[in-house]
């Protein structure tokens, strides 16, 4: 049965987000706000830097406002300005990212102004991007998301937002599905779901995460991913980037939604967070992590597997 | 020579070895006279630390059958932590490589200290066994061979190809 989402605190959050974004533009609080307007389509949304108050009213928010913009944030997008203090409008999932950069010394807490939104979910993809929020068309991360509403942000709409109904989830079904294959049965899975992919990079283009000046992939003295889009170079590529956003992946599942190719991206990111989370009891959230599971250690870490 | 063996199996085992403690476990093996496979081929780091698991991924795509990681035993580093990085990304790399379906018994990690010849021989000669009863590791291999060859490794034609040999 489809269930029908509340979003009507949206407008309100609008209404909110521009009323802010003019006060701090207006008075010199920050010298650029990043945050939604409307797209060409009907409905759609796209991402935007404004820097003067008169266009505080372009900005928005509705369940069409997938993109995480804490990826304009990084040294990886250079025609972003990265001068003075920048406020940006985050979601729970976004803020995550967001902190995980600070962790990483990539981002400085006060050169921000943080403009958190109280999220009740958003679309799974802007194929339709009018379409009413349900159980149907939510994005598969919201359907277990426990971090809707922001926290440690400068500014929150004073927006109560009712709350997710019940979902079933999504990726830990299918992780838990996929643990009780046969290995065999794993392997022609990711197989199937490897070769799909083009080499587009457009999964690391998004990544706020993925902000490597020269990405190991790209490398090719010693080359140690084949670069062209074949089975083999293929598995190598996806095995790299689960491995290097390990630890780190904020579970925005961005990588996943602008994959042209369907691959479950975050699928592999939800498993290894999972596995991080167990043994060494480390996961992303709104606490800055001076260190990943991957980057720190203890001399008592469980060596079972070692001879 | 028995011509049962002619086409016997060998595997190739890769072994990722720190240059501080493996490496010299492995050379006083060498000195001390223990015989262990020829299987194995070594290939030396500064440290633990160092091994990526991007190296395992090219390795079982260049043909290895078996994997072995092996450094100073914890505490004993010659970069104070490396092994320790190590053993916590090698733990998260095993549950990755779980996950798509790579039989875990092909890599086998260890602690081999510059004195544990005897342990060197014993880790190389295990896997070295345990991976030849396992058989050619061919998932990776016909990753890359899809693109030339649509059948399989075991289809009927590259049998009698190989037997003619
Ligand atoms: S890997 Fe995907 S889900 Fe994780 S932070 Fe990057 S874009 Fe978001
Ligand atoms: S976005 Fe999809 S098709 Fe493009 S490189 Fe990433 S996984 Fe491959």
């Amino acid at each position: 049965m489809t269930q029908t989402i509340n979003t009507s605190g949206y407008s309100a959050i609008t209404d909110s987000i521009r009323n802010e974004a003019r006060r701090i533009l207006g008075d010199g609080t920050v010298s650029a706000v990043i945050g939604y307007t409307s797209s060409r389509r009907e409905g759609s949304t796209q991402p935007t830097v404004i820097t003067k108050s008169e266009d505080a009213d372009k900005l928005l928010f509705t369940a069409a406002c997938l993109n995480n913009l804490v990826v304009y944030l990084t040294k990886a997008k250079k025609d972003v300005p990265h001068e003075g203090r920048i406020g940006i409008i985050v979601k729970g999932c976004d803020l995550k990212a967001l902190v995980g950069l600070l962790g990483e010394s990539q981002l400085k807490r006060e050169n921000l102004y943080l403009i958190g939104i109280p999220c009740n979910g958003v679309l799974g993809s802007l194929f339709n991007p009018s379409a009413e929020l349900n159980s149907e068309t939510i994005a598969p991360k919201c359907r277990e998301c426990t971090d809707r509403i922001p926290a440690g942000c400068d500014f929150m709409p004073d927006v109560e937002t009712v709350g997710l109904p019940e979902l079933n989830p999504f990726y830990s079904s299918e992780i838990a599905r996929l643990e009780a294959l046969t290995p065999v049965e794993r392997w022609e899975y990711w197989k199937e779901q490897f070769s799909k992919c083009i080499k587009c990079y457009a999964c690391r283009q998004v990544c706020p995460f993925c902000f490597c000046e020269q990405c190991l992939c790209d490398r090719n003295r010693p080359q140690m991913v084949e670069q062209t889009p074949r089975p083999s170079g293929n598995l190598a590529w996806h095995l790299v980037r689960a491995m290097h956003l390990a630890g780190r992946c904020a579970g925005c599942a961005e990588c996943e939604r602008v994959c042209p190719m369907d691959i479950p991206l975050n699928l592999l990111n939800r498993k290894m967070a999972k596995e991080l989370k167990e043994m060494y009891n480390s996961e992303a959230g709104f606490e800055v992590r001076e260190k990943g599971p991957l980057t720190s250690f203890d001399e008592h870490d469980d060596q079972s597997f070692i001879r | 020579m028995n011509p049962e063996n002619k086409n016997r199996f060998e595997p190739k085992i890769i072994a990722f070895v720190c240059t501080w403690c493996t490496y010299a476990g492995a050379d006083l093996a060498g000195t001390s006279r223990m015989q262990y496979p020829a299987n194995v081929r070594v290939i030396k780091f500064p440290c633990t630390g160092r091994i990526d698991p991007v190296f395992i991924i090219k390795a079982f795509q260049q043909g290895a059958d078996g994997i072995l990681i092996s450094g100073c035993h914890p505490g004993d580093c010659h970069y104070i932590a490396g092994n320790y990085h190590a053993r916590r990304r090698f733990a998260a790399f095993r549950k990755l490589l779980e996950f798509i379906g790579v039989d875990l018994n092909r890599i086998q990690f260890s602690w081999v200290s510059a004195a544990e010849g005897g342990k060197w021989v014993d880790v190389v000669t295990d896997l070295t066994e345990r991976v030849r009863n396992m058989g050619p590791m061919v998932e990776f291999k016909e990753l890359a061979l899809e693109e030339q060859w649509s059948g399989g490794l075991d289809s009927p034609d590259l049998q009698q190809v190989y037997e003619a040999i």
